[in-house]
């Protein structure tokens, strides 16, 4: 006791306050925190090259032709890349239809139940999966789907578009849902509801925009992926869902034909397209490319800030603000 | 009620499972009438990139002839075209390279069917060079084995007396895909020199020994060995010769067997082709490399169309695919399109060769073609 | 109260259907324990699928190739001619390339951290958030194009060219920067750079969620004892947090060991002899991306499926462990769905 008491009353030494010691204190501190603020300019500079750069060369090539005609072969100038867009949308809503619900309900358990073993199994499986690199998504798709049905379609597309999208939803479901407070499903079941109930008209209207929000981007990531789609979907230059549809009436076939015929084919989608041309020598192909591009990354971006400013109302509402 | 949805759930499990392994694996035939309407027979292709700036004009052309066909054809390489249709993913495939015995075996049925022959051309882009250079067999081969590295080179200075080479390393591009492509020219280089044919060999994926050197760029398709070669200084490539027309690369002559600087055009490739006029196997397949006439191009070779012979199961699908190699075969519009963009179509003992194996086709053991 | 219970005595009762349908429905809680728990599982069933998968199918080249597959050797050879692969390059260029993108991208992704975390003014952070994170939303095949023609001629030939001349004459590392970069630049730093740029903003936005979890009390005691700002960033709250950066930086390796197209279309795709960082190179998502459409031998393709598996074992480990020391510090929030 009497040491420490000792040790108290010594003067403290005052080297780190001292005069030439807290001005390099000073400067390092100035110098390192400026550092920051110059790195966060540094990584905003790719950010804004890429996205002025694709805007300058992608606006030279886009008219409405690009929108609504397939693409012509190579000595033929002109031609757009409808094929794309349309295989985009169907492979898209394909990779939704099957990814949302089991999402959803999987989410629901997992914010229900997070300590069962069946819960944790869940958590650990989305992260799992939310890492698996897409091209392996590719492969797992191409074992599943393309090689017993014999042909490259947009369904194998489709569920590989959905495994990916699938950690997302989940992920971001379960988020929302722990976010609404227990009081609601409580009052719900206290009121005697089931337990379904509760969930389907209270806890997950009061979820919504953020499980909206978790769709989108999952949505925004799957429309902008290419690796799972080269054993999936393989490309078509001559896909139309208008032809298709035109020549089902014609042929009398009923809506499930129809609706077999237009995603049992191959497709082609932008990220796709988007690739191929790249790799080609004829300019006017590289032109088409960075068009696509263009296309693809407003596509994208859009639904990125729509989702997140999204949130950001929305967390702001929760919290009253 | 949680074991009981356990249950639940693995009963539902396997009754996909099953539902899965009973599912047939193609849709049924569409609806056998004669005049068909628009766009209801799909058709899927995919392989070469060799002929895939003449086959996606071909398809352009083939819907005002016959509506009611979609064609697609995607050119990810004669590799993928044979994996595809010994996969049985495709319905038919575009390839250079011929298939080997066990793939014959693997893929059951399958026969090899020439369309067109066409030259593989080396490209060049060499820094202040705009006249055409010239090459001999040794020297093509010598730069591909790395034994030649630089272009100033007194073996490639020797063959080009007016042209100023600059003292710069040669960067070798190659294809990174199973390629025809290369099958030809690896058949033709190891026709030229030895050494590439004991140390590496032909085929359509080789280990190059420029890469090795660290010289070597791979590209993917024709296309991607031609983007290559634009865009790196220095370089050479080998690809077919409307990539190299089309887009204005310009192409070496080479001094073939028979001595003589020849360059590559409709001339020599018909050439190339009367020296191995006879030598089609009974697989309908042959080599046209190196051949010993004095205007002939050295680095020639068939493009195919592998079909299934007797196990497609879509008969009106295979009719309408027969129809349309039919016409692209005959049709002189159709050829007259190929010779414009550097090929050479078939000649005619080949053609009724081909026509008549064609005519073999039979679908659930009926023939498909009923006339020609 | 007589108006109560007059209304109550006088009530008409909803029709028999519907009373029927309601008592159903208060039943509706079986289906739908049995839904969730159904989709629980497959989701399971998915995850598990893909490794089994991978691993059934890469069984012929296991069992043919065994260990001799992986290790790392100077003579490596991928040839479908003579049926000899080595997987040594793939994988080699794959951690490489990674390593560089880490390298590049741990500063920047830290400084950009605290900087949002600490130091910006409250209008600033969450627009300037944002535009970090809509780095990671461009898909990858942009990146790719951008790449080929802007990137690696304006930046990574120069870049390459300097390192060459400098590094590249050291003895012992310089053979890592050996050998004059391709005129196109696609070499291997080429997809480190690029790489670097992608997996910024994982590092960045995962970060800023480990520096405000910290609770306030150890920033505002380090303050009081007299330190500077960045005294306290980085002598506190690093330290304090080190586990969850540390989590954030392996969940960004396997980002980009996962990565395919931006890589596959600057790498230059040659399996070269030398390990120089200046020359085209092979990364095991490329080579997947290129052969498996055309891998008709058996083997090929279980070689092909064998690097899958590999890589997909990979990116298992490195995600666990991230999780694992990530969820030590952070709470994730809702838009890192991405990450």
């Amino acid at each position: 006791m009497s040491e420490i008491a000792s040790k108290m009353t010594q003067p403290i030494r005052r080297v780190a306050f001292s005069k030439p010691h807290y001005r390099r204190r000073k400067i390092v501190n100035f110098g390192m925190l400026s550092l920051t603020g110059i790195l966060t300019i540094l990584a905003l500079i790719p950010l804004f090259w890429i996205v002025g750069y694709v805007v300058y060369k992608g606006a030279q090539y886009i008219n409405l032709a690009f929108f609504t005609q397939m693409p012509r072969p190579l000595g033929i100038a002109g031609g757009g890349i409808l094929n794309a867009i349309e295989g985009t949308i169907i492979l898209t809503v394909l990779a939704s239809i099957i990814a949302i619900p089991p999402g959803l309900l999987a989410a629901f358990y997992v914010a229900y139940k997070p300590n069962t073993p069946l819960g944790t199994a869940v958590r650990f499986g989305t992260d799992v999966l939310s890492g698996v690199p897409s091209i392996i998504i590719g492969i797992f798709g191409y074992a599943l789907i393309v090689k017993p049905q014999g042909h490259y379609s947009a369904l194998a597309g489709g569920v590989a578009l959905a495994i990916l999208m699938l950690p997302i939803i989940i992920r971001s479901t379960e988020e929302m849902v722990k976010l609404v407070p227990h009081t609601l499903r409580e009052g719900s079941l206290a009121l005697g509801s089931p337990e379904w109930k509760a969930a389907a008209s209270v806890t997950f209207p009061a979820a919504l925009n953020g499980i909206i929000t978790g769709i989108l981007l999952g949505i925004a990531r799957a429309s902008g992926e290419t690796a799972p789609l080269l054993f999936t979907a393989l490309g078509n230059e001559s896909y139309d869902v208008g032809k298709i549809i035109r020549s089902s009436i014609a042929n009398h076939l009923g809506i499930f034909a129809t609706f077999k015929n237009i995603i049992s084919q191959p497709v082609d989608s932008m990220p796709l397209t988007l690739y191929k041309y790249s790799q080609q020598p004829y300019p006017e192909r590289v032109s088409q490319a960075w068009a696509v591009a263009l296309i693809l990354m407003a596509f994208v971006l859009t639904l990125n800030i729509a989702s997140r400013l999204w949130v950001q109302m929305r967390t702001a509402r929760m919290q009253g603000k | 009620m949680r074991k009981f949805s356990f249950i639940l759930t693995v009963l539902f499990f396997s009754s996909i499972l099953l539902a899965a392994c009973a599912q047939a694996t193609t849709s049924p035939g569409q609806p056998q009438s004669t005049q068909l309407p628009a766009d209801s027979v799909q058709i899927n292709g995919a392989g070469a990139t060799f002929p895939l700036p003449v086959y996606t004009e071909w398809i352009y052309a083939y819907q005002y002839v016959d509506p009611s066909v979609t064609l697609n054809y995607q050119g990810i390489g004669s590799g993928g075209g044979k994996k595809g249709i010994i996969d049985g993913t495709i319905d038919f495939a575009g390839s250079d390279s011929l298939l080997k015995d066990e793939e014959y075996t693997s893929g059951n049925d399958l026969q090899m069917y020439p369309m067109l022959a066409g030259a593989v051309v080396p490209i060049y882009n060499i820094e202040g060079v705009t006249q055409t250079l010239t090459l001999d067999r040794a020297t093509l081969a010598g730069i591909y084995t790395a034994s030649i590295k630089k272009w100033n080179d007194p073996a490639i200075a020797a063959l080009n007396p007016i042209i100023t080479l600059p003292d710069k390393d040669i960067t070798a591009v190659h294809r990174s895909d199973g390629s025809g492509t290369t099958e030809i020219f690896t058949n033709a280089l190891s026709s030229f020199s030895d050494d590439w044919k004991n140390n590496v060999g032909a085929g359509s994926a080789v280990e190059w020994p420029v890469d090795k050197a660290g010289n070597g760029i791979g590209g993917k398709g024709n296309q991607g060995v031609a983007a290559a070669v634009q865009n790196t200084p220095n370089s050479i490539g080998y690809v077919e010769l409307s990539y190299a027309i089309a887009n204005k690369i310009p192409f070496a002559n080479m001094v073939n067997k028979a001595g003589q600087s020849v360059m590559a055009d409709a001339d020599s490739l018909a050439s190339a082709i009367t020296d191995y006029a006879n030598s089609f196997d009974e697989k309908l397949t042959t080599k046209i490399v190196d051949g010993p006439g004095a205007g002939s191009w050295p680095i020639a070779g068939y493009t195919y169309i592998i079909l299934h012979t007797t196990s497609m199961q879509d008969c009106t699908k295979a009719q309408k695919l027969l129809e349309f190699l039919n016409w692209a075969l005959t049709d002189t519009a159709a050829g007259k399109r190929a010779a414009d963009l550097g090929y050479s179509v078939l000649p005619d003992a080949v053609r009724t060769q081909v026509l008549d194996k064609l005519g073999q086709v039979t679908c659930n053991g009926n023939p498909v073609m009923t006339n020609k | 109260m007589n108006k109560t219970s007059s209304l109550l005595a006088n009530r008409r009762s909803a029709p028999t259907w519907i009373l029927r349908l309601r008592r159903l429905l208060n039943y509706g809680d079986r289906p739908w324990n049995f839904l969730t728990i159904a989709m629980s599982t497959l989701v399971i069933i998915l995850v598990v699928g893909v490794g089994l998968l991978m691993w059934f199918d890469s069984q012929d080249s296991r069992l043919a190739i065994g260990w001799k597959f992986l290790t790392p050797t100077l003579n490596a050879s991928w040839n479908p001619i003579t049926s000899k692969y080595v997987a040594w390059p793939f994988i080699y260029g794959t951690i490489v390339t990674s390593l560089v993108a880490i390298i590049i991208a741990l500063p920047v992704g830290l400084g950009i951290a605290i900087f949002l975390a600490e130091l910006s003014p409250d209008w600033l952070r969450n627009p300037l958030g944002w535009l970090i994170e809509l780095l990671a939303a461009i898909p990858s095949v942009v990146y790719g194009l951008w790449g080929i023609f802007v990137f690696l001629p304006v930046v990574v030939y120069p870049v390459g060219v300097f390192l060459g001349n400098t590094l590249g004459q050291i003895p012992g590392i310089g053979i890592f920067f050996k050998g004059p970069i391709p005129a196109s630049g696609s070499s291997r730093l080429a997809a480190g750079l690029i790489l670097s740029i992608m997996i910024v903003p994982t590092i960045a936005a995962l970060t800023r969620d480990v520096l405000r979890a910290i609770p306030n009390s150890q920033r505002e005691a380090s303050l009081s004892l007299g330190a500077t700002r960045w005294e306290m960033i980085w002598q506190v709250l690093i330290p304090y947090g080190l586990s969850g950066i540390l989590g954030a930086v392996i969940l960004a390796l396997g980002r980009a060991l996962g990565e395919t197209m931006a890589v596959t279309m600057v790498i230059g795709n040659s399996i070269e002899g030398t390990p120089s960082l200046l020359r085209p190179g092979y990364t095991m998502s490329s080579v997947i991306a290129n052969q498996f459409a055309e891998a008709v031998d058996r083997l090929h393709t279980s070689a092909l499926v064998e690097i899958g598996l590999v890589l997909f074992v990979m990116t298992l480990l490195l995600n666990l462990a991230a999780r694992f020391l990530v969820r030590q510090v952070a709470r994730k929030t809702p838009q890192e769905a991405r990450a």
